[in-house]
């Protein structure tokens, strides 16, 4: 028998066809798992969760227990300090500081509201403009971030995060904070 | 007919032994390529499901997850603070007050909030105190159990903090009753919880 280190055409073709991958019967094709829809709903709940996290960011404001209460956590305050007290009315903000009564316009001392509101709005760009005036009044203040707010039994929660927010720092040059210590007082 | 019989071939040219190494080689090289013919993603799918749960896990656990329905919707503030995570949750909502997930009591109309707040019969000593019971009772047990847990963070245990998520129209008759409930039980900061905002709402 004559035999030779090539492969005969006969036996070339032998191998092919006994090497070629098997093809699945239709009933085999069926261990491998589908996954397909699994992903789509992983992806789908995926992007839900991140877009729904975006949209809810919260922050928190720090504030110690109203002056008529609790325990005494607070910091003295000097007698030569400011000690803005913002009150919250029907008719727009009273402001008490060291040297009384602040007069409508936050013009000096005098009796009224000192921010009247605006078109039946509360004006907290005019509240901000004060509060930046009365905090230069005095290099004594520079250091004050302290402030008392109180209000209305009926005033909302939201009016009150917003004098919060208004006298935080100042809407010419936000680098420069005003007030930042929020502490509540009682006049009910 | 053996296939591996190189004799059952009529024209031989190869030894069997070549021909069996040829064969098994070629068995080999096809094997190799029908493997790759499809994407093997069970790695991909252990990476995304674990992201997922994380992601749910965390938002869970954070305070982002303040549900926001018309009972309760925090109010907005331009403050861009990280939010504190330290505290007990006290939730103030317009229809009931809760020390962590256990309801406290039910509040009344808006209309007898701003007069009397809760109500004179949940009051310590009649209509003008700001003493609310129940509350109070409620943030005593939570203060013994948040002393231990700062104790064994080895944080000051002489007061406590707590969490304030309070409704946007809360009114302040109701908000400084449950701050001075809150002052009462030795709990004395609090972190007012607030949804940001671009700019100051009027």
């Amino acid at each position: 028998m004559e035999s030779s280190n090539e492969l005969s055409a006969g036996q070339r073709a032998k191998i092919r066809r006994l090497s070629a991958p098997r093809e699945l019967a239709p009933d085999e094709e069926g261990g491998e798992l589908n996954v397909v829809p699994f992903l789509d709903i992983i992806t789908n709940i995926l992007i839900f969760v991140l877009a729904t996290v975006a949209v809810t960011f919260t922050s928190t404001i720090d504030s110690t227990p109203p002056a008529s209460g609790g325990k005494g956590v607070r910091k003295d305050i000097e007698s030569t300090a400011l000690n803005l007290t913002i009150f919250i009315v029907n008719d727009g903000f009273s402001i008490k500081a060291a040297g009384g009564n602040v007069a409508p316009g936050c013009t000096g001392a005098g009796a009224g509201i000192a921010i009247p509101k605006k078109n039946g709005r509360y004006d907290y760009e005019a509240l901000n403009d004060c509060a930046s005036k009365l905090k230069a009044a005095d290099p004594a203040f520079a250091d004050e971030t302290q402030f008392y707010i109180t209000g209305n039994p009926g005033t909302d929660y939201q009016t009150i995060i917003s004098v919060i927010d208004a006298v935080r720092t100042e809407k010419s040059n936000p680098s420069r904070t005003l007030f930042t210590d929020v502490n509540f007082k009682v006049t009910l | 007919m053996n296939p591996l019989d190189p004799s059952s071939v009529s024209e031989q040219r190869a030894s069997p032994a070549k021909y069996k190494a040829e064969l098994r080689k070629a068995v080999r090289r096809n094997a190799h390529e029908s493997e790759a013919n499809f994407l093997n993603i069970t790695a991909m799918l252990d990476i995304m499901t674990i992201i997922l749960v994380f992601l749910l896990k965390s938002l869970g656990e954070s305070s982002a997850a303040v549900p926001q329905n018309d009972d309760l919707r925090l109010p907005k503030s331009v403050i861009r603070s990280q939010p504190s995570e330290e505290g007990v949750l006290v939730t103030v909502s317009k229809s009931q007050i809760l020390v962590g997930d256990n309801k406290v009591l039910n509040l009344p109309g808006r209309e007898s909030l701003t007069q009397t707040g809760v109500g004179a019969q949940e009051k310590r000593s009649g209509p003008n105190d700001l003493y609310i019971v129940k509350l109070g009772n409620a943030l005593q047990a939570a203060r013994k159990v948040d002393r231990r847990v700062r104790e064994a963070k080895g944080l000051d245990p002489s007061s406590s903090e707590a969490m304030i998520v309070a409704d946007g129209t809360t009114p302040y008759r109701l908000l400084i009753e449950v701050l001075f409930t809150l002052g009462q039980s030795e709990f004395g900061k609090y972190h007012l919880m607030v949804m940001q905002g671009k700019e100051i709402p009027q």
